[in-house]
């Protein structure tokens, strides 16, 4: 301060205060110089907080604002039979809009428009004349087309690329295979079951916007590819499936049928070869309904009914009463028990008293006497009644629950229905009768399926399944699908009495429709009422395997609703026969020429 | 320390031009234009479709105030004490002209349109109380002394604080600041300014719970992320904080495009700090800072009080302006609409403080001239 008062003497306004008041004005604006100092610095602190402390709170939170982010869709993974034939793929499509803000010569890029997407001139008109930030003017065009329309180099025209999934045999196998929605996500069938290998992980582009959401030119953006989806191999044949599709095409048609549902599975795997519910729907037009049902969609719910109804998998989501195809698990059980021998010998009269009540034999005036075997052959109810009243509950329902005849195949397809059967203690020895050949109860056809599968094939109880294996683009393993087994459920000697009088039904029996000389094959037919029984309405099945003593290839028909003769063995084996005849030698089954020669007769 | 490298300063030719305070606020004025610009392309790209629409304006601006600055640096500053008062009583018409017929912008309504030109009078009444405020004091018969003078001389601003204040809060503010700075340099003793701080305190407590949406200011102030208001002040933090300690470089702001609003105007500095970093905004600052302490020297050089106390004035107008913009927009204080000097957009504003700079040019020209 000393240093002050000498520098004083420069000091200039001496008129007005002299040396005191001199003084003070320097020591007061110094003052307020130095408050002024003292709150900047506070003030630099308070900048280093916020951009060195806070700067990544800030930062991020600033970043989020400015970043949008745009899905890059992964591409869906295919869907393949066993011999590699692609049954669901994706097709590059393209979305063409037009952003109004960049068009530079309008005229010309309606010109172009048109002529290129072959629409009509004033609907492209109004679209590309509309002031909007982005108008969309066709979705799902071919990707040549899109190309082409980028050749032009239009500005204010956008071609985005896209991938539509695409069905290559549009209806084959409709109800199996499912359809996905336009978020590339399975809605139905193996689509919806495999979707988690299929679709992949989607992409990110991030790009920076103003505040008015539009995009920076020139900024970098961050990208992050997406994850393609794996490739399902399934073991669906496409060779067997479109010759079974045929066939049940042809009898849906000669019987004017409601439906028909064949599959074909292998008793030993569970891997099923063909699964056909006609009539099927284009799974490139899913949401299509046929010419009849359109006109009964009066509204959008009854549309949704409808698509639903058309979209099921009765193989797999409906019950029905399985009549005498059951009969081989009442046999396989009766046998396994031992209450019964093929030999034992019974008397039909046409009819069997359990209780109070008379229960008919499908043949009003009786079979007569006869032994299992023939009994089998004959189908004949009074036998099999008699076999469930000596099983009695307890061991039926034993059998049942080791057979896993409860419950759900688990089976690779969503929807699947669980078996209804009466309550344990809710059967009499008339639930017992009926149970016994197969009525009274409902169980999908792919129950009934399995669980001959695994009496038939040696006792391995099998779980049917579509899926084999996950594969990556390049068409490496990445996972090869498990599923479960249970080993003897029966023995092996009953499996192979149970095989043994099957192909006896084929060759003598009510099955001889479905013999196909050289091939052994096995079966039991089956006609049922549904219910109400007023409506005298018929489901016509028949089960069939070859070859009998070691079965390769298992066959299930289910006719709904024939019109004029309904009675399995009549219409469906023949089915059976036709669909035999074809893939056994196809799949390369033994030919047996002995077997072919000696019965040379009895072939149709 | 001061005094010291003062003294060397002794040593220039009389009448010469304080070429440091030139320099720098040549400096404030370049780095302004180059800041406003990136700033406000985009803006003005969106709202004019010419991404250099407020550099031009601002530019006319700059070359007018420049010119003014040069006309007022060459002549006497005593030149103006005849003007002082007419000034001030100029100031007070204008400012009332604006209340009855001035135009608004962005919802404030602060300017007056001369053939086709835009003024704010407020920015004029800012020179206009320094330049008022100086000769009054410095040509009164007592000395300002006791608290009585004092008010006095605070009562004679008044007029002005409370026109101005009606729809610009801020710059009533800047000027009440320039008053109490002016008085206080101007009188001895402290304890008189102890009690006005207090009654300052007390005011403001008043003033703010008088009216609710004031109260919901200071709330804002503490959560502006809470508060839809508080939308400006984050948009700001988010543009200091994006800064780090080098920036995002320079033009490559994300903050000024569009989510700072009006981001050439009050939050300018925000869009600095994103762009050149904690040690770009911190060099503007010190170059605020050195031009402040050439007006600390050009006061305590000044050859009178009347020089003595326009410099104070200016520097008090500097010190209180850049403080108040900086600590809004770091949310230090709760938002008000304050602008940096030189670098934030606006014509009137940057005249007049090149006007200012002249004066202060004028007053450090006159030193030792004994």
């Amino acid at each position: 301060m000393k240093k002050e008062i000498k520098s004083d003497r420069e000091y200039g306004f001496i008129k007005e205060g002299g040396r005191k008041n001199k003084k003070n004005n320097k020591k007061k604006v110094l003052i307020v110089f130095a408050v002024i100092m003292f709150i900047i610095v506070f003030l630099v602190g308070r900048l280093v907080f916020l951009m060195v402390f806070s700067s990544e709170y800030y930062g991020k939170q600033a970043k989020e604002l400015h970043q949008r982010e745009r899905n890059i869709k992964a591409a869906r993974g295919k869907i393949l039979d066993c011999k590699g034939n692609i049954l669901a793929d994706n097709k590059s499509v393209c979305t063409i809009s037009v952003i109004h803000s960049q068009i530079e010569d309008q005229e010309k890029v309606i010109e172009v428009l048109t002529k290129e997407l072959g629409k009509d001139e004033e609907e492209i008109r109004k679209r590309v004349e509309k002031v909007s930030s982005i108008e969309i003017i066709a979705k799902n065009i071919d990707k040549s087309v899109g190309d082409k329309v980028r050749s032009y180099g239009l500005s204010g025209v956008k071609i985005d690329e896209d991938y539509k999934r695409y069905y290559p045999y549009d209806s084959l196998a409709s109800k199996v295979l499912g359809f996905t929605g336009s978020d590339n996500q399975g809605i139905i069938g193996l689509e919806v079951e495999y979707d988690k290998y299929l679709s992949g992980k989607p992409g990110k582009i991030l790009t920076l916007t103003d505040a008015r959401g539009i995009e920076i030119e020139d900024s970098a953006e961050e990208r992050e590819e997406p994850e393609n989806g794996n490739d399902v191999y399934t073991s669906l044949d496409v060779n067997v499936q479109k010759y079974v599709e045929q066939a049940a095409n042809k009898v849906l048609e000669k019987k004017s049928a409601d439906s028909v549902s064949i599959f074909v599975m292998s008793p030993k795997n569970g891997e099923i070869l063909a699964m056909v519910n006609t009539p099927e729907f284009n799974l490139n037009e899913p949401y299509t309904l046929s010419a009849s049902d359109s006109a009964l969609a009066v509204d959008s719910a009854a549309k949704q009914d409808l698509l639903n109804k058309m979209w099921r998998n009765p193989c797999v989501s409906n019950t029905y009463e399985p009549g005498s195809t059951f009969k081989i698990i009442t046999m396989a059980a009766g046998l396994e028990e031992g209450v019964v021998k093929l030999s034992d010998t019974f008397s039909c009269p046409g009819y069997k008293i359990v209780d109070d009540r008379r229960i008919k034999c499908h043949k009003v005036t009786g079979h007569g006497a006869e032994d299992f075997t023939l009994a089998v052959m004959n189908s004949c109810n009074p036998v099999f009644i008699e076999v469930g009243l000596r099983l009695g509950v307890d061991n039926m329902y034993k059998y049942f629950n080791q057979f896993q005849l409860f419950g759900k195949t688990n089976v690779d397809l969503p929807g699947e229905a669980s078996t209804i059967m009466h309550k344990k203690e809710n059967v009499g020895n008339v639930e017992l009768a009926t149970v016994s050949f197969g009525q009274s109860f409902q169980i999908t056809p792919l129950q009934l399926a399995t669980t001959v599968s695994s009496i038939i094939n040696g006792g391995k109880r099998i779980t049917p399944h579509f899926g084999v294996k996950i594969c990556d683009k390049d068409g490496n393993t990445v996972e090869k699908l498990e599923y479960k087994t249970k080993d003897n459920i029966i023995s092996e000697e009953t499996s192979a009495t149970v095989r043994q009088v099957l192909e006896k039904v084929v060759a003598e029996g009510t099955g001889k429709k479905a013999y196909v000389a050289g091939f052994h094959v096995g079966g039991k037919t089956a006609t049922s009422q549904t219910l109400p029984r007023s409506a005298n309405k018929y489901i016509a099945s028949f089960l069939g395997f070859a070859p009998a003593h070691d079965p390769q290839v298992l066959v299930l028909v289910i006719i709904n609703n024939p019109q004029g003769i309904y009675y399995g063995g009549t219409i469906a084996a023949p089915v059976a026969q036709e669909i035999f005849s074809n893939i056994l030698p196809y799949l390369g089954i033994d030919y047996d020429e002995e077997e072919a020669a000696s019965s040379g007769g009895t072939t149709e | 320390m001061l005094f010291k490298s003062s003294k060397k300063q002794t040593t220039y030719r009389k009448n010469q031009l304080d070429y440091i305070m030139f320099v720098l606020v040549l400096l404030c004025v370049i780095l302004g234009l180059i800041m406003l610009y990136s700033t406000s392309a985009y803006n003005g790209r969106v709202k004019f479709s010419d991404s250099a629409y407020y550099l031009k304006k601002q530019f006319f601006a700059t070359s007018i105030g420049l010119l003014f600055m040069y006309l007022v640096s060459e002549c006497d500053y005593h030149f103006w004490e005849k003007f002082a008062f007419p000034a001030y009583v100029l100031s007070l018409i204008l400012s009332a002209l604006v209340l009855a017929v001035g135009s608004s912008f962005n919802g404030s309504k602060r300017w007056l349109s001369i053939a086709g030109l835009s003024f704010q009078p407020a920015e004029f009444a800012k020179v206009a109380v320094i330049l008022f405020l100086a000769w009054y004091i410095s040509h009164a018969k007592k000395k300002i002394v006791g608290i009585f003078s004092m008010l006095k001389v605070m009562l004679m601003v008044m007029p002005i604080v409370a026109l101005v204040g009606t729809n610009n809060l801020s710059t009533a503010i800047i000027i009440l600041g320039i008053a109490v700075v002016m008085v206080f340099v101007a009188s001895p003793g402290y304890k008189q300014f102890i009690i006005i701080g207090l009654v300052g305190v007390v005011f403001v407590a008043i003033f703010l719970s008088v009216e609710q949406y004031r109260l919901e200011r200071l709330m804002i102030w503490r959560n502006p992320e809470k508060y839809e208001k508080g939308y400006q002040t984050l948009q700001g933090l988010f543009a200091i904080g994006s800064g780090g300690l080098f920036g995002t470089g320079f033009g490559e702001s994300m903050q000024k495009l569009g989510f700072v609003p009006e981001a050439q105007n009050d939050m300018i500095f925000s869009i600095i700090c994103e762009e050149l970093g904690l040690f770009g905004a911190v060099i503007i600052i010190i170059i605020f800072f050195l031009l402040l302490y050439r007006f600390l020297l050009t006061a305590h050089y000044a050859k009178d009080l009347f020089g003595n106390l326009i410099a104070s004035g200016i520097l008090a107008h500097m010190g209180v302006q850049v403080i108040l913009n900086i600590a809004v927009v770091t949310n230090t204080i709760p938002n008000t609409g304050i602008t940096l000097p030189f670098i934030s957009y606006g014509g009137t504003s940057v005249m007049f403080l090149l006007a200012e700079m002249g004066l202060a040019l004028s007053v450090s020209r006159s030193r030792h001239m004994q």
